[in-house]
């Protein structure tokens, strides 16, 4: 009677076997018969690189290519912009140890001399015609407040701030408007017009389209502005650009209500977009077998 | 007979086209060259106003709906925040700035008509891209800087400046190959930097900076 012996193939199975259920693999295991999961794309990454902080996980965006066929690669930021003013993604933000909550857009603490209202529906005396036009508290006209950290202008994400200042003007007689009352939609923030027809210069936020973001970013961010006074109609100025490390200025039109208006709504203007963000949209999509007109003709 | 009348009738009107042809015309013309010298800078420039496409923008392909007689430093401030980023650095932008301003310049010496308007430059990329009351103060800052001063040939004749967008990131030599400056370009350039005049050498050559006197 012989003794029995394992060959080298079954202590291979079953020394695998138990590997499996000690070490709890989640890796399918060809040797237990269970279930085949679904192919899940992972890298195939050394044990030790993966204890390095740089190491790329399985659900990381793939770095940007940046090869010299794409010449429009997908960057989150313009390569020229400092790293202080990058718009962070998520909530964190260094001078923000705790991320604004979805229900308080305007997160941003109001700091001296600006110009932050949140959620204010009541007019400012100052916008009462007849009244001296009174700038906003602690803002003189061309004041320039304490540059905030950011703007949390849209729930989870701060953004940059920089300069911004409206001027509004009578449409017709492109006379400065004073004591015209404008709103910046996405942060509720409210100034009044001077007698030289500007608003103070105010924090504004650098929103860029997040649509954009995986593909083209804009070259400059979005903001829209609503300006009133009594006797004029509401104007809508949608599109304002804004630009990192430069200061920005509007000029919203307002039409007068004459007697022969009878119906009586706001007026839209809308800024179009810049037309190297256009030139780049267009571009980065470009095939090799289709070229069409490309930038370089004539 | 007839015959020889024939013949010298179609002699004489043969030399009478010969010299139609050879000898000038009544009223001549001089075509003086129209250098930096003998040419005031434009006090304003006209701007054919194109419709706009249902999205609100102006349509180069649109038709004319009026001429607006603008400042020409009003017009330069107008343009360059429109075809230049504002963001950008102070230097390109200042490359820019001569840029439209030269290209001004030239157009508005060299109007033209169409559709019975007779203009210098219309509001869309046809020329350069003008929307009015749109000046940024780093862009009027960079036009203010330029004033003084022209970008010419050697001999102060005023040429057209002409420029393309180009490609990010990039010196865009090919650009300077076709005598125009990339806008991308004046940007790589000015933050490798380069100042708004070496920007402006390397793009267009053979041109020399003259100061303007009027």
């Amino acid at each position: 009677m012989s003794k029995w012996m394992p060959s080298k193939g079954q202590a291979a199975l079953w020394t695998g076997a138990v590997l499996c259920a000690l070490l709890s693999i989640p890796a399918p295991c060809p040797f237990n018969g269970g279930p085949q999961r679904a192919a899940v794309p992972t890298l195939a990454v050394p044990t030790g690189a993966m204890s390095e902080p740089d190491a790329v996980s399985p659900t990381a965006v793939p770095a940007a290519d940046n090869t010299p066929g794409n010449r429009s690669p997908a960057h989150p930021q313009r390569p020229s912009t400092p790293p202080s003013k990058r718009p962070p993604t998520g909530g964190a933000h260094p001078n923000h140890p705790t991320p604004p909550t979805p229900n308080r857009p305007n997160a941003a603490p109001a700091e001296p001399g600006s110009t932050h209202r949140p959620s204010v529906p009541a007019q400012p005396p100052s916008a009462v015609p007849g009244t001296p036009v009174q700038p906003p508290v602690g803002a003189a006209p061309g004041a320039t407040p304490a540059p905030s950290p950011g703007v949390a202008a849209t729930p989870g994400v701060i953004w940059p701030t920089e300069k911004l200042r409206i001027r509004v003007i009578d449409g017709r007689t492109l006379q400065p408007l004073p004591g015209a009352e404008v709103v910046l939609i996405e942060t509720e923030q409210r100034a009044v017009t001077d007698r030289n027809g500007y608003t103070p210069w105010i924090d504004a936020p650098i929103i860029r389209n997040p649509r954009y973001r995986p593909m083209v970013q804009e070259l400059h961010g979005q903001l829209g502005v609503i300006a009133y006074k009594n006797g004029y109609r509401d104007s809508v100025h949608l599109g304002i650009r804004m630009h990192e490390g430069a200061r920005s200025e509007a000029t919203v039109w307002m039409y007068k209500i004459g007697p022969g208006d009878t119906r009586i709504e706001p007026v839209l203007y809308q800024v179009p977009y810049h037309h190297l963000w256009l030139i780049q949209l267009a571009d980065k999509f470009r095939s090799k077998t289709q070229p069409g007109e490309g930038p370089e003709r004539p | 007979m007839t015959r020889l009348r024939c013949a010298a009738l179609s002699t004489a009107g043969v030399t009478a086209a010969l010299l139609t042809w050879w000898m000038p015309s009544a009223t001549p013309t001089a075509h003086a060259l129209q250098t930096v010298d003998n040419t005031p800078l434009p006090s304003v420039i006209r701007v054919a106003i194109r419709e706009n496409n249902p999205n609100g923008e102006p349509d180069p392909r649109g038709r004319i709906v009026w001429v607006q007689t603008v400042p020409f430093d009003t017009y330069c401030k107008d343009v360059l925040p429109n075809e230049w980023m504002p963001g950008w650095n102070i230097e390109a932008l200042k490359a820019g700035a001569m840029a439209v301003r030269m290209f001004a310049w030239f157009h508005h010496l060299h109007p033209v008509t169409i559709d019975g308007f007779t203009f210098d430059v219309d509001n869309t990329t046809n020329f350069q891209s003008f929307r009015y009351l749109s000046d940024q103060p780093q862009t009027n800052r960079a036009v203010d800087e330029v004033r003084k001063f022209a970008y010419v040939k050697p001999d102060g004749a005023i040429i057209e400046l002409n420029y393309r967008a180009g490609y990010e990131n990039n010196p865009n030599w090919q650009y300077r190959n076709a005598q125009k400056m990339a806008q991308w370009g004046s940007e790589y350039w000015a933050e490798q930097g380069r100042n708004w005049l070496q920007i402006l050498q390397f793009y267009y050559m053979d041109r020399t900076l003259r100061q303007i006197t009027s």
